[in-house]
């Protein structure tokens, strides 16, 4: 990845791990921790276990783990700030007060923020003066130093099935620390209604942080760094998610899941040990309780990140390449080993061992992806899974939805995991407005038959989220719906020779279609090669500059964008000429900038990849940065809707 | 103080160093105020002093003012009475000061009060743990906390006040001899080792050292102590025994740095020992002063009443009833330039402005003379004028430094204009009427902005501002005090305190509106306070005070303006408590973001509230689901079918979920029938789906009872085929698949079958159903039976699609027998062209 000149996104993981510390710090002595579940994936992207016990910490329980022995006489309980885990903590407490003779200092530190309910329940709890509690602000969780993401894990639940808002407060909040750093963004650009209540909220804070700061010298100015925020809701472009994602990392989240960049894997696959991954992070703690695994079924977690530079050169690549390219890393790995041979005098064979290191290292990570390649090659290879990815090229494509009803019929009755049937129901359903009322009937009584009748409440999710509708249903309604039958044509969703191994559009990420969200991406950011294909022509390197060149936001894809659901806005932000003048004086006027694609409701790697295939097309005029409320995939979203 | 007296009037010399007691106000509380009756604290940096009549001391008639209510009195340094606070807690046991001038009452039931900003507003809170039981006997305070002794000799330390947290420490019981505690002290937690505060006891001969976990007993043989002090830098330790000695040591009990006789034997205790500064320890009995230096000698002054001493970084004060005087040190760079005989270039550039004023050329002779050193001097008369109290020597000295700094060519003027500054607000405070004689130090030390807020504290709004604008401070504290104090104090109508506010702060950045409404309505003006807040511009802060007026609509729409559910969650908890609940329902109905908040907590939390609130919005089906929602997850069957009816019940009156009420209606069905499963075949059946069932009845070998799940829940036809072929394969059942294999059509087509069976491994079987497969071509047929490894039937399939080539490929696959008749076939195709 390019060297940062942008956002220093290193920092925020510093600033991240020292607010830790200083908390942790704050409780004298020895302590044990209660760790909230959910939080011990984004803390173990920042710190590891042995520092945390640098720290003091003796011992790490998983929150709503029942211990009643404690060993120390600090308990440090951290956790997200949400009602249910205040109420466990209120109990716990409550409970340690029976153990007889037992004192404790109680610290509860609460992240993103300390909040009023918490207070509040604490309160009519009657613990609020045991316990001294703090915030530990995590925000953005840096993944990658071009991804940004809050790991809101429920965000796509909260936002679109309970329509509670509090990620986009979050994320608001996040985006402003970004502003409070490197000034403002020029222009805030996006699409989708909750994307406006969220650039709303971002410029609300503007202002308020303006009248709030009386020591200032004067308010956020526009920032010389940073180019335009380009929010993206999820609610934009629900089929991308659905989709099978066909590039290597895509395809390790899709068959084994990737979790705050970690998966686990049975511990013959990775390997002798590593130390690195082994020597503990903050998730692999809770030993003390779960039963002693045998060793065949032991899983282990492996991180995954550009650190590993193989995966770092494998992972936005198409999975139909993967092969070809772990041979091509096999061979010259086999060449620089032999190099031992050419090696004659001391000082050559000095030089080999000191790159041995490196290889060796090579070498693990060699075995690992190819070991991970053939895991997911015997998914690929399976015919159910080419039978749904048929179906669903299908069905992007535009062709006829009934022929491929025997398909999914078919699937149904060959106990394909539900996740998978409800996909392709679901992109049948987004992509020709509802299903015919009799077909749309018939799939909800196979569905509960072969899944069973609890699925009831699935369905009715997915059909208030819209998901899964019949065309009455959908004719009924006012609301706009994304129009995939006409943006299928000007914005080259579908796109018919796929060039894999030398990928030259974004379409390579699904072997065909192209992401919706990331062409409106690109209508901002590659205005004349989107021009071109609006036009009908093939989309030509931009050449065909035209009119457009020097337009700004969503100029030129007005028409598009009514196809498309949710409000369209472009709201630029100025400050005082004054104040921006001395900005650009004092950092130089950037001619690369950094954009900002921030995915509100979560984003795929797919997603990703084609961001960072389009980033590399533009190096020259900018960077660019994605952020996210958390990474999903279309499994995620479905077991959202039966949980 | 303007005189030109000399500079050194006021010095003494102790050992080798000289102390100063410069006079700082007199005329303190004039001559009938007796301060023996009086209990004394002072607040660090040269703050304000609290007086309270001891209770120990007989209750006297003053003079006119009978004594009825037991008072607080606070005074600037300079005598004059800031506040006088009533006070009704009973006997006060400790009084001290935080470090921003809070005031600490601490009564000896263990009530604490906070005086946050000498106007008599305060918190409280309770010490705790049956502390009203104990009582508290002493109270020992430092910067942000403090330390209580009870009368059970245990101790109990708060160490915040804005969120006190009273912490036991260690127990020290076991080593205390005959339970007497002869004195103590705090070591403050910024200079301990444990980062927590550290108690010395004076017990039997020796000192206990106490933290919260632990207690050390220092095996002195000197002892009892009668007083512990403990050096403002935390370094050193003051012990005076019985026998009226003076000690000192390190505070880590290892060396004894010196010791000094009082003379005073053990017949006259002293009755306070305090360090001045972190050099040289003061001792004070009623009405004399001992001051003792580093190398045990001292000096000696004697007062006409008790002196009451107050210690602060740098030097202590020393209050009389008519005088307030401040014992320190003469820093290094005042004796530099003032003592006797000193010849620092400083001391020769300052006599050179006394010659320029003179006229005399002698001036320049003294610039020649340092030209050298011209800098350093410059510097030195700079620091030398901010440690003046006189104002003629910070003039004298800072003309010495102009003078000087104007003969270098470079010379940076900045801390020359600092200076300036700082002594121009130095001197502005010092000022009888403010009374706060800061040292320059402590003012360095205690920062601008807290000496700000002092100012603001003593209503002293104009100067506070007039400072911060000399100082380029920000001013929105100041302005929000001063309104909070207008809207408090003023006699106005609510309407003129408004517009004589809002014009004031209006256009000012950082103003918090709320704050002062909130002030406004604490003093119960609820209508200008809904005024004020109307200027609130942060939506989410105008929320609490809206609460607490009652205006709860309002204050919902607010939190939801603001965007921050938690304050939204925060409104609806509290309006949930306090409206029947149809009320609540009907506040959140035409407001979807609250609704949404409410319906996705309930659905967490608090299933009846759920049910409840989908009755009233007459959402049935959704209701429906969350009974339905119960159904699955009761354990008892009974329960399970119950709640189950109910729920077909509520979808059924509902015309658009037709469909989904038949569905609850089959998986009561479905429950019954497998109950009756169980019941007769001893498997588990319950809960799984309508497949399954089928799936294990036929590979349990239950086929009929199978095909009567079936045909009660009209499974169609090609489903069936499916579920009975994988359950067969399963069970690996090859006879009855092949047995099945017979029937002449498949709705599946036959593929299946060969799939199925060859994934399982059965290639015998699997080659049975390549022949059925008419709807495939000779191409896929070859490629099927080659998967089966028969490569004569491929070969057989090759030659019906009469491709040679596909033949001639087979040739090197085959081997023996096969080989042959691969040839043959071969022939007759070649021979057949």
């Amino acid at each position: 990845m390019a060297p940062v000149v942008g956002i220093d996104t290193a920092s925020i993981k510093d600033t991240n791990l020292k607010d830790l510390l200083d908390l942790l710090e704050g409780v004298r002595g020895k302590k044990v921790l209660f760790l909230d579940r959910t939080l011990s994936g984004p803390i173990g992207l920042f710190a590891k276990f042995s520092v945390l016990q640098d720290y003091g910490v003796d011992k790490i329980f998983w929150l709503d783990e029942p211990v009643t022995e404690h060993a120390q006489k600090n308990i440090v309980y951290l956790a997200r700030c949400t009602v249910k885990n205040a109420y466990a903590i209120a109990n716990q407490i409550k409970n340690n007060a029976k153990i007889p003779g037992q004192e404790f200092e109680y610290s509860v530190f609460l992240t993103p923020r300390r909040t009023l309910v918490c207070d509040k329940i604490f309160e009519d709890e009657g613990i609020l003066g045991e316990i001294t509690i703090r915030e530990l602000p995590l925000y953005f969780l840096p993944l990658e130093p071009d991804l940004l993401s809050l790991e809101l894990e429920s965000s796509f639940e909260e936002l679109y099935l309970r329509k509670d808002h509090t990620s986009i407060f979050y994320s608001a909040r996040a985006l402003m620390s970004i502003q409070r750093r490197h000034g403002l963004f020029p222009r805030i650009i996006g699409k989708g209604d909750r994307a406006r209540k969220l650039a709303d909220q971002l410029i609300r804070m503007r202002t308020e942080e303006d009248v709030e700061d009386g020591t200032g010298p004067g308010s956020l100015t526009p920032s010389s760094v940073l180019g335009e925020l380009i929010v993206i809701d999820r609610e934009v472009d629900f089929v991308t998610p659905l989709m099978t994602q066909l590039t290597y990392e895509g395809l390790i989240d899709e068959t084994i899941g990737i979790n705050n960049c970690k998966i686990e894997l049975d511990a013959s696959l990775v390997g002798p040990p590593q130390p690195q991954t082994q020597s503990g992070n903050v998730d692999g703690a809770s030993s003390s309780r779960s039963p002693v695994p045998t060793a065949s079924q032991k899983k282990r977690p492996v991180l995954l990140s550009s650190e590993d530079k193989l995966f770092d050169n494998l992972r936005d690549t198409n999975f139909a390449i993967v092969g070809s390219l772990l041979n091509k890393v096999a061979r010259r790995l086999n060449e620089d080993y032999e190099g031992r041979h050419q090696a004659k005098t001391v000082s050559e064979i000095r030089q080999f061992v000191s790159k041995l290191g490196g290889l060796q290292q090579e070498h693990q990570s060699l075995r690992l992806h190819t070991g991970l390649a053939e895991e997911i090659m015997k998914q690929t290879r399976s015919e159910m899974f080419n039978k749904a990815l048929e179906v669903q090229q299908n069905l992007v494509a535009g062709v006829d939805p009934s022929t491929m009803h025997d398909n999914i019929e078919e699937l149904i009755a060959r106990a394909a995991p539900l996740e998978s049937v409800l996909r392709l129901l679901c992109i049948e359903s987004f992509i020709s407005g509802g299903l015919k009322p009799k077909d749309f009937e018939n799939f909800k009584k196979e569905i509960l038959q072969a899944y069973g009748y609890q699925h009831v409440l699935t369905l009715d999710a997915l059909e208030k989220l819209g998901f899964f509708q019949s065309r009455i249903t959908v004719a009924a309604s006012t609301a706009t719906r994304t129009s995939y039958t006409n943006l299928r044509k000007p914005l080259r969703l579908i796109v018919d020779e796929v060039n894999e191994h030398e990928p030259d559009d974004i379409s390579y990420v699904y072997s065909g279609y192209a992401p919706l969200s990331i062409r409106l991406v690109q209508c901002v950011v590659q205005k004349p090669l989107m021009t071109a294909a609006v036009k009908g022509r093939r989309g030509e390197d931009g050449t065909n500059a035209g009119v457009n060149a020097g337009a700004v936001g969503w100029r030129g894809f007005e028409d598009i964008l009514k196809s498309v659901k949710g409000t369209t806005f472009d709201e630029p932000q100025r400050g005082e000429e004054k104040a921006v003048r001395a900005r650009n004086i004092l950092n130089g006027q950037n001619d690369k900038k950094v954009t900002v694609v921030f995915f509100l409701g979560g984003c795929t790697f797919t997603e990703i990849s084609a961001l960072r295939f389009i980033g590399r097309r533009e190096d020259a005029k900018r960077q660019i940065v994605i952020g996210t409320t958390a990474i999903i995939n279309g499994n995620n979203i479905m077991k959202a809707a039966m949980a | 103080m303007t005189s030109a007296v000399s500079a050194t009037a006021d010095w003494e010399q102790l050992e080798d160093r000289f102390y100063r007691k410069i006079l700082l106000y007199s005329e303190l509380f004039g001559p009938d105020y007796d301060l023996n009756d009086y209990q004394i604290a002072g607040a660090p940096f040269s703050g304000a002093i609290a007086l309270y009549k001891n209770d120990d001391v007989l209750q006297e008639f003053r003079s006119g003012a009978a004594q009825t209510k037991p008072s607080i009195e606070i005074y600037s340094s300079a005598g004059k009475l800031i506040r006088r606070i009533a006070y009704d807690k009973g006997p006060i046991r400790g009084l001290g000061w935080s470090e921003d001038e809070k005031l600490l009452v601490i009564a000896e039931d263990g009530t604490v009060r906070c005086y946050s900003d000498l106007q008599g507003d305060f918190t409280q809170f309770s010490l705790g743990h049956g502390v009203e039981m104990v009582r508290v006997k002493e109270v020992r305070f430092w910067s942000t906390g403090f330390v209580a002794l009870l009368r059970t000799n245990r101790l109990v330390a708060v160490s915040r006040y804005d969120e006190p947290r009273p912490k036991y420490l260690a127990d020290p019981s076991p080593y205390i001899e005959d339970a007497v505690i002869h004195s103590w002290a705090i070591i403050p937690p910024a200079y301990t080792l444990s980062r927590h505060v550290e108690v010395l006891l004076s017990t039997g001969s020796t000192i206990i050292v106490l933290d919260p976990t632990d207690a050390q007993d220092q095996d002195l043989q000197n002892g009892p102590f009668t007083n512990i002090s403990v050096s403002p830098n935390g370094k050193y330790v003051a012990l005076y025994t019985t026998q009226g000695k003076l000690w000192v040591i390190k505070a880590d009990f290892q060396d004894k740095l010196s010791e000094y006789d009082s003379g005073m034997g053990s017949v006259i205790l002293p009755r306070t020992v305090e360090w001045c500064g972190n050099d040289s320890v003061v001792i004070a009995w009623d009405d004399e002063v001992h001051m003792v230096g580093p190398q045990g000698h001292s000096l000696k002054h004697y007062y006409e009443s008790r002196v009451h001493l107050i210690p602060d970084i740098d030097g202590v004060r020393l209050i009389t009833s008519d005088k307030c005087e401040l014992f320190q040190k003469v820093p290094d760079v005042t004796e530099d330039i003032f003592k006797i005989g000193a010849t620092s270039p400083a001391s020769i550039l300052l006599d050179a402005v006394d010659q320029l004023e003179k006229k005399s050329p002698k001036a320049d002779d003294n610039i020649q003379l340092i030209r050298s050193h011209l800098t350093e001097a410059v510097d030195t008369c700079i620091k030398a004028a901010g440690h003046e109290f006189s104002v003629y020597w910070q003039k004298q000295l800072l003309k010495a430094a102009s003078f000087g700094k104007s003969v270098p060519a470079l010379y940076s003027s900045d801390d020359f204009v600092d200076m300036c500054e700082t002594l121009r607000v130095l001197n502005a405070v010092r000022y009888f009427e403010v009374g706060l004689p800061i040292t320059y130090e402590q003012f360095i030390r205690l920062t601008p902005e807290k000496l700000i807020q002092r100012l603001v504290n003593r209503q002293q709004h104009l100067l506070a501002l007039r400072v911060s604008e000399h100082l380029r401070l920000p001013t929105d504290r100041i302005y929000i005090h001063w309104a909070c104090m207008k809207v408090r104090q003023s006699t106005d109508d609510e309407d003129s305190i408004c517009r004589t506010v809002v014009a004031k702060l209006q256009g000012k950045r950082g103003i918090s509106f709320e704050e002062i409404a909130r002030t406004a309505y604490d003093e119960g003006r609820g209508r200008l306070a809904t005024q004020l807040l109307n200027y609130e511009p942060q939506a989410g802060r105008q929320v609490p005070l809206l609460l607490n007026m009652e205006e709860d609509e309002i204050a919902l729409d607010k939190a939801i303006e603001s965007g921050d559910t938690d304050l939204v969650f925060f409104v609806l908890l509290h309006l949930k408590k306090k409206h029947p609940l149809a009320n609540f329902f009907r506040i959140i109905n035409d407001r979807p973001f609250a609704a949404a908040l409410v319906e996705s907590s309930a659905r967490e939390t608090d299933l009846e509230l759920l049910k409840d609130f989908y009755y009233q919005d007459d959402r049935r089906a959704d209701g429906a689901h969350v009974i339905l929602r119960e159904s699955m997850e009761a354990k008892d069957l009974q329960l399970k079918l119950e709640k189950l009816k109910v729920a077909t019940k509520l979808l059924s009156d509902s015309k658009d979920h037709v469909l989904e009420a038949k569905a609850l209606d089959e998986s009561a069905k479905l429950l019954h029938m497998q109950e009756t499963f169980e019941r007769e075949l001893n498997e588990r059946f319950m809960g799984i789906s309508v497949n399954d069932t089928i799936f294990r009845l036929i590979r349990t070998g239950y086929s009929s009872r199978a095909l009567k799940v079936k045909n009660e829940f009209r499974v169609p036809e090609k489903r069936y085929w499916w579920l009975r072929l994988r359950a067969l394969v399963a069970k690996r059942d090859w006879n009855e698949i092949e047995e099945w294999g017979k029937t002449k059509k498949s709705p599946v087509g036959w593929e299946p079958f060969f799939n199925e069976c060859l994934a399982a491994g059965n290639t015998k079987v699997a080659a049975g159903f390549v022949g059925k497969c008419s709807n495939l071509g000779y191409k896929e047929r070859l490629d099927m039976y080659m998967r089966c490894g028969l490569v004569l039937r491929a070969a057989e399939e090759a030659s019906k699609g009469k491709d040679l080539e596909a033949l001639e490929g087979l040739r090197s696959k085959a081997v023996g027998r096969d080989m042959v008749e691969v040839e043959r076939l071969i022939k007759i195709l070649k021979g057949g062209k």
